[in-house]
């Protein structure tokens, strides 16, 4: 056995728009859970139990059920009404499943704001709406930075399995290179490294995050 | 809801069910054990080895688990390593969830306070004696907590092991979903057969827990 990186070296520039593609779905999804997940948390906190009840049936169904069959279910679920692209059930399978996630992590940390916060800001003439966003969304949010980013981690590393339904992030994009050119082992190899090296800095941006806003917790 | 195909398609989703556990409990049995001897290697006073184990949790945890399953079931054969699509299935995720698995023993371990150790020492207790009988029964619930979590992790993830073609509880789902063109229906039942798995899962591991918190000084 011998390795050949060469075909690797050939196709470097798809692999590099994999990786494009890969990170533009990593950056909306990673929007949208948390502002998502966010929504989710104070709704099912602080509306009546008739909006909330549903809300938290969905975080539990999908952190209860796999990410791939989830996505099968988008896929095919969507495609059987409306023809949209892969990368946008992608997005949506992947925002939804890491929203659950968030929100699970944003009630928790909702929940652990001090009562007397929200005693103080109602004393101090705000509203309950206004209590909400400007002191208690606040602190909650600070205190979640460090399971947001494992989550976040997690998500990007997952982005690998929508190769699955055809998006053509870096697994997928490899697909054809690797037909055309026999050397499996050596592209994966290569997709694994640059996985790696993401998160080698997705972890150092996650250290310098914490140590920024430890301060403020 | 078209329930006489739900009755009709539930024999395959449960077989199939029966393949998912399947591959799940053989990685958790296999992993606990790498993951101990990684633990173990952690502890060497020679670094060369604690660096090869700490670098293996790193890459391994770095890394996709999908990624680590495609490169052994389609690179391994070019080095030698040609595994059936089940057998791949568990070696890849014994060995990735052994790297998640050694740091929540590690933890553990490490949450036990260190007087403890020192006390037994000063007892006379020997090294093993002190970790088998003193540090491991403290920190036996802990472990159990954060290994149920990481066993439900893997039922989740051996739905990926379905991308290299093992018949399990998502790749069946996929293929129904294929032929019969009711999504909605199969992932009800699909999803309903996880949420058993997994719950049934939690129940174990809160016994097994409620049974350590007996040993625990907390």
């Amino acid at each position: 056995m011998e390795f050949d990186f060469t075909p690797v070296i050939t196709y470097f520039p798809t692999l590099l728009k994999g990786v494009g593609v890969g990170s533009l779905v990593a950056v909306i999804v990673a929007f949208m859970s948390i502002v998502g997940g966010l929504l989710v948390a104070v709704i099912s906190i602080y509306i009546n139990k008739i909006v909330s009840w549903p809300l938290r049936f969905f975080i539990w169904l999908f952190m209860t059920t796999p990410l791939l069959l989830q996505l099968y279910f988008l896929y095919f679920g969507l495609g059987e009404w409306i023809l949209i692209p892969a990368i946008f059930v992608g997005i949506l399978g992947l925002g939804f499943h890491y929203m659950a996630y968030n929100a699970d992590i944003f009630v928790a940390t909702i929940k652990s704001v001090s009562n007397g916060q929200y005693e103080a800001s109602r004393s101090l003439g705000f509203g309950h709406a206004a209590t909400i966003f400007y002191i208690i969304v606040p602190q909650a949010f600070i205190r979640s930075i460090p399971q947001l980013g494992n989550n976040m981690i997690l998500m990007v590393k997952d982005t690998s399995v929508l190769s699955a339904i055809g998006v053509a992030e870096l697994v997928y994009a490899s697909q054809y290179a690797i037909s055309v050119s026999f050397r499996p082992f050596e592209f994966f190899i290569v997709i694994a490294a640059m996985y790696y090296l993401i998160n080698i800095f997705m972890e150092l941006g996650q250290v310098w995050l914490e140590r920024e806003t430890a301060y403020r917790r | 809801m078209d329930f006489n195909l739900m009755i009709e398609v539930t024999p395959l989703l449960v077989k199939a069910a029966w393949i998912t556990i399947d591959i799940s409990i053989r990685s958790l049995f296999f992993g606990f054990f790498i993951a101990c001897g990684l633990v173990f290697l952690q502890s060497f006073q020679f670094a060369p080895i604690r660096w090869f184990a700490r670098g293996y949790i790193s890459v391994i945890r770095g890394t996709p688990y999908f990624v680590q399953l495609l490169l052994v079931f389609y690179g391994g054969p070019s080095i030698g390593l040609r595994l059936d699509p089940i057998t791949c299935g568990v070696v890849v995720g014994a060995f990735n969830i052994a790297a998640y698995m050694s740091e929540a023993i590690r933890g553990s371990i490490e949450s036990v306070d260190s007087g403890q150790v020192e006390a037994s020492r000063s007892l006379g207790f020997g090294k093993v004696q002190t970790l088998v009988s003193i540090i491991l029964p403290q920190s036996a619930a802990l472990m159990i907590r954060s290994i149920g979590i990481l066993a439900i992790v893997l039922i989740k993830n051996s739905s990926l092991v379905s991308i290299i073609s093992v018949v399990e509880l998502t790749y069946q789902a996929q293929r129904l979903i294929g032929s019969t063109y009711k999504p909605l229906e199969i992932f009800t039942l699909s999803a309903f057969m996880y949420v058993i798995i997994i719950y049934a899962v939690m129940g174990i591991i809160e016994l097994a827990y409620r049974r350590a918190m007996r040993y625990t000084t907390l």
